[in-house]
């Protein structure tokens, strides 16, 4: 197409083809016109601030020979400004002032100027672009031309560029706001390479978005796996056509399934930092204590008395031994006390247990290892509470395999519930499975490319680390971001907080979806990274309706302001009337207490 | 102006200076006199004024309560008005823009009037308000002296009269019909231009009626008059200037604002015709009306040398020397007299004074005869009688002057003009002018890019002239030039190193 190319434009009364002001006019272009940017003059309320809009040019070749090319000129409304230039300020003052209806006066209401600034998107041939892509314009639309709503099959066919030659990677997510006739579809691929962030205050619609990008992405069976903080996603799976795909995970821990590393992480974050010497006999003891417990069914009942009987503990015969932290507490503590005490006879039956001739240590170390089983029965307790309340808001009755790469699988849709654990250990359990997940990929192991959606990033991804597991968090987060898109893995990261979250992370987001935000902090640290998003877009922040969103970046042709379409799904925290749920426990109440005497009755 | 102080610290010196202090604009306007006034009355300027100004104040405010029986001044209250005692009322506002072309020097090139028609009260945007625009190309003109700097007055003075005489005509109910400015100027110095051919008076008269009989009704009423009554009292050759129907810019001017003055008095309530001026320099009330009673009453009393001993002076002993020597106007006495909702007696003023003998050129002639304008002075033919007043809107403006017909101006109508001037006014308290002028003014208003894109069209005319050699002479093509890059440079013609 010429566009790109220099070439001049031809007034529109030269062109033999110069149609009448179209039926669906909208306004006249006025002042000094741009190829990226233009104002017109507004017919009375013809349009909304990001309606698409067109302006037909011809251009003729720069060295004058060929005939003229038709093209068509695609704008989006930025700004609308409406001014009564004849209504001075200091009059409305005194109106306030006085109370007085400005119709009672001699002010004039009546002429008022409604200007419009658009943003040039492109341009293509008028009549024959069905590719829908738009070429940049090098020469700008002439001042006096007739600015026009184009009709929604050309909008649709803009909107959706060359996804149109690219079914099979659109995910029909939204309509354009303005125009509710028109869909909206995004590149899937762009999704899910190259990242993807939702960004919106609460209550704005990001997880409705988001689900309803999921349920698209799943119902290409791209695999999915899902953190899920606060039971978002629990209903994924009454979509009919994902029942068979949604697969719900809560994130208990078999510590002795995991590499002694990993246990040191999790201790550490859910009681406290490992002190230097029970850091440095943490692996020798923790590989004891799993050889200790892995015994066979007879061993385990004698070394549980045992075991028992050498702390004076009666409570481990009572409920025997189970391969938790609490065992661990117990094991590490016979060993303390067998040290401290020099009784070797009972050391020989550990190291004989364990196979393991480094559980005889000093003295002074033993002394010191004494208050690391209370570290570790802290933890225990912390985690079987957290455990406890995210089995029962996750419903789900699969624990994390050990083998977490195995979450990743062909047409599944992986929701790890991680409700009921503190930040920290979300983090950490966040950790472990992304970072399990990147290293198979990096390594062969796992063949399927995969999409990782992190719903409350901000708490997984902040920009400053408070604790160790957030900064484990935030390193994997940013090797994902940053080098994901080669080993196949995609990054959807979701947050109310923006202004809180990774600005590297944020950046390598190649696509965005912005909805309602009102925090100003937020405003600015989107307008800040987000390059894509212009001034006059994030002006409107603030303002939008909930469900409405801003797509930017390399999931759409252009940005647009977009009304995201239902999900499927449901939300688990989709809000019920407060006062309707009152009245309903009130009235179940009720029934419970009338229950028996209405059974007396009869 | 005494929201601040009691009643009788206003009377007094101190409370003077600080309404002075209060009130920025007369401070500065007291400042560039006291700069300007001979060096003996610099010393105690401000003093001496504020010594003055306080014993004016008391003297009016003696005659308020009854303690003067020979007033100075007579000041008036506006009575209290609200917009629900003006309402259906129809007012049109008239004001006239010039629009000037940059070149080597401002060149005035186009001339639009604007009026802005509305209806108090009414909702319908369609019907509650009109615009109109009366505009004039000064180029198509055949009369009128171009090469006098008030040509463009004469112009702009006829065209806003026909503007208003047309909004009169046009619209039945019409209450309120205001000019920004004068209702009529000091008309001698207009005296003297060539007259407006008929074709001139046609480009006016374009906008002028909907009906183009309407239109010619008028010029033939004129130019009727003019040859029965008018031209032979003003020139020895009233048949040669019937017979080429030519238009003396004065006579036409007085023959309008007749006209306008009639049909306001048609009415069944005769209209309110004012004009509104701001920042005027007038001294005529205080020379004619204030220091003259002030001079009066001490002379009555034997204290001629008041003044002179107030100042240190021996020649402030007449209102005009008073007023020359201290250059003191009627805006600003007015506006240390006045307080904000006060208005002053009203006063037949002197406009026509300079109206003399003077020497014309009929249109296409060299040879200029003499006229005699005086002819024009008040009276059957000439110009009407002008009344005017003072009306101090807000503390931090300067009064307006209100002029109206005199023969229209009984106490009840004067009153009435200043309750609606007041109210309109009141919606611009940082103006103190009524809004609907500056809504007129806006729409007359030529647009800068209007005529920077007029000055750009002929200096790019001008330049493809002197590029393709179709101006030889040398001389013209220097002068050319340097107009053309006097102003904005352009490569094409910068100078020789």
């Amino acid at each position: 197409m010429a566009t790109s190319r220099s070439n001049r434009a031809l007034p529109n009364s030269q062109s033999p083809a110069a149609p009448a002001a179209p039926p669906s006019y909208v306004g006249t272009i006025v002042g000094e016109s741009a190829s990226r940017e233009f104002r017109m003059a507004v017919a009375q309320e013809a349009i909304r601030e990001q309606d698409l809009v067109a302006v037909d040019a011809e251009l003729r070749p720069t060295d004058g020979q060929g005939p003229p090319e038709s093209i068509r000129v695609w704008a989006k409304v930025q700004r609308i400004e409406r001014l009564n230039p004849l209504f001075p300020s200091e009059a409305g003052h005194e109106l306030a002032a006085t109370r007085t209806n400005p119709f009672e006066t001699v002010l004039s209401l009546s002429r008022e100027m409604v200007t419009a600034v658009c943003q040039v998107l492109g341009a293509e041939p008028r009549g024959n672009n069905p590719r829908g892509k738009l070429d940049q314009l090098r020469y700008p639309p002439q001042p006096a031309s007739s600015v026009y709503r184009p009709g929604s099959e050309d909008m649709a066919r803009v909107v959706l560029g060359e996804l149109a030659q690219r079914a099979n990677r659109a995910l029909d997510i939204a309509t354009l706001s303005n125009r509710p006739e028109v869909s909206v579809s995004v590149d899937g691929h762009a999704i899910v390479t190259r990242h993807l962030a939702i960004l919106a205050m609460t209550g704005a619609g990001k997880s409705w978005t988001a689900r309803r990008i999921i349920e698209q992405l799943a119902a290409k069976n791209y695999p999915i796996v899902i953190f899920d903080p606060h039971g978002d996603y629990s209903r994924l799976s009454e979509v009919p056509a994902l029942r068979q795909k949604v697969k719900r995970y809560y994130a208990q821990f078999p510590v002795f399934e995991q590499d002694s590393e990993t246990v040191v992480k999790v201790v550490e974050s859910l009681g406290w930092e490992l002190a230097k010497t029970h850091r440095s006999h943490f692996d020798t003891l923790f590989e004891a204590a799993r050889a200790f417990i892995k015994a066979p069914a007879p061993q385990i009942q004698e070394r549980t008395e045992w075991l028992s009987d050498y702390l004076r503990n009666s409570k481990i015969k009572e409920y025997g031994l189970k391969p938790d932290l609490y065992f661990f507490g117990d094991f590490v503590q016979a060993v303390s006390a067998a040290n401290a005490a020099e009784d070797f006879d009972s050391l020989s039956v550990l190291i004989e247990w364990c196979k393991q001739d480094d559980l005889r240590i000093n003295k002074q170390n033993a002394k010191w290892l004494e208050t690391f089983p209370n570290n570790l029965r802290t933890a225990a307790k912390r985690l079987r509470l957290m455990e406890k309340t995210n089995q029962k808001i996750s419903g789900s009755l699969d624990p994390l395999p050990n083998d977490r790469t195995e979450i990743v699988q062909y047409g599944q849709v992986s929701v790890v519930s991680l409700a009921g654990y503190t930040g920290d250990f979300q983090a950490t359990i966040y950790n472990l499975i992304a970072n399990d997940i990147f290293q198979a990929r990096v390594q062969e192991k796992l063949k399927l490319p995969v999409l990782l959606v992190l719903e409350e990033a901000h708490n997984f991804v902040p920009g400053r680390a408070n604790t160790p597991a957030e900064e484990r968090s935030i390193a994997i987060t940013k090797q994902i971001a940053q080098e994901g898109r080669k080993f196949g893995i995609g990054l959807v990261m979701i947050s109310q907080r923006p202004s809180r979250l990774d600005e590297t992370t944020l950046s390598q987001c190649n696509s965005y979806i912005i909805m309602r935000l009102v925090n100003p902090a937020d405003q600015n640290f989107v307008r800040k990274v987000i390059e894509s998003l212009g001034e006059d877009e994030a002006r409107l922040l603030p303002d939008l309706d909930v469900g409405e969103a801003l797509l930017s970046g390399q999931l759409i042709n252009f940005p647009v302001l977009v009304r995201i379409k239902p999900p499927e799904s449901q939300g688990e925290r989709e809000e019920e009337d407060a006062f309707k749920a009152l009245e309903d426990a009130y009235r179940s109440l009720q029934q419970g207490a009338r229950q028996p005497q209405e059974v007396r009755g009869w | 102006m005494n929201d601040h102080q009691p009643s009788n610290r206003r009377l007094t010196e101190a409370g003077v200076q600080e309404d002075l202090q209060r009130q920025p604009h007369l401070f500065v306007r007291l400042a560039e006199n006291a700069l300007t006034v001979a060096e003996s009355l610099r010393g105690n300027y401000f003093k001496n004024t504020a010594t003055f100004i306080a014993a004016l104040r008391k003297a009016i405010a003696d005659t308020q309560q009854g303690r003067r029986t020979d007033p100075i001044l007579e000041v008036r209250r506006v009575p209290e008005t609200s917009w629900a005692d003006v309402q259906d009322e129809v007012v049109t506002f008239i004001d006239g823009g010039v629009g000037q072309v940059q070149l080597a020097s401002q060149v005035p090139i186009l001339l639009r009037v604007g009026s802005y028609r509305v209806r108090t009260g009414e909702r319908r945007l369609s019907e509650r308000e009109q615009f109109g625009y009366y505009p004039v190309i000064l180029g198509d003109l055949e009369g009128g002296s171009k090469e006098r700097k008030d040509f463009i007055d004469i112009v702009r003075i006829t065209a806003e009269l026909l503007a208003g005489l047309s909004a009169l005509e046009r619209t039945p109910d019409l209450r309120v019909l205001i000019f920004h400015g004068p209702l009529t100027y000091l008309v001698g110095s207009y005296a003297g231009h060539t007259p407006f051919t008929e074709r001139d008076i046609d480009l006016f008269l374009r906008q002028y009626a909907q009906d183009a009989q309407i239109a010619r009704a008028l010029k033939e009423d004129f130019l009727r008059q003019a040859h029965v009554d008018i031209y032979p009292k003003i020139t020895k050759r009233p048949d040669e200037w019937a017979r080429q129907r030519i238009f003396e810019p004065l006579s036409f001017i007085a023959f309008l604002l007749r006209r306008l003055c009639e049909r306001a008095r048609q009415r069944p309530v005769p209209a309110y015709i004012v004009g509104v001026v701001e920042r005027g320099n007038l001294r005529e009330l205080s020379e004619t009306i204030l220091l003259e009673r002030v001079f009066r009453g001490l002379r009555q009393k034997g204290n001629i040398d008041y003044f002179n001993n107030m100042y240190g002076r021996t020649d402030l002993s007449t209102p005009k020397a008073l007023l020359d020597r201290l250059g003191y106007t009627d805006a600003l006495l007015m506006a240390m007299l006045l307080e904000p909702g006060q208005y002053s007696e009203s006063w037949s003023m002197n406009k026509f004074d300079g109206l003399r003998r003077g020497e014309v050129a009929l249109p296409g002639l060299a040879d200029e005869e003499l006229v005699n304008f005086e002819a024009l002075k008040p009276g059957p033919f000439g110009f009407p009688r002008i009344r005017g007043c003072y009306l101090h809107v807000s503390e931090i403006t300067e009064p307006v002057r209100i002029e109206v017909f005199d023969e229209l101006a009984d106490a009840d109508y004067l009153e009435n003009v200043v309750r609606r001037v007041y109210l309109y006014s009141r919606l611009l308290p940082g103006y103190g002018f009524p809004v609907g002028l500056d809504i007129a003014d806006k729409y007359a208003h030529i647009p800068t890019w209007l005529t920077n894109a007029y000055s750009k069209l002929i200096r790019y005319h001008l330049g493809i002239s002197l590029q393709q050699g179709e101006i030889s002479d040398a001389e013209m093509r220097r002068v050319l030039v340097q107009a053309i890059y006097m102003t904005h440079r352009d490569w094409l013609f910068r100078p020789e190193p």
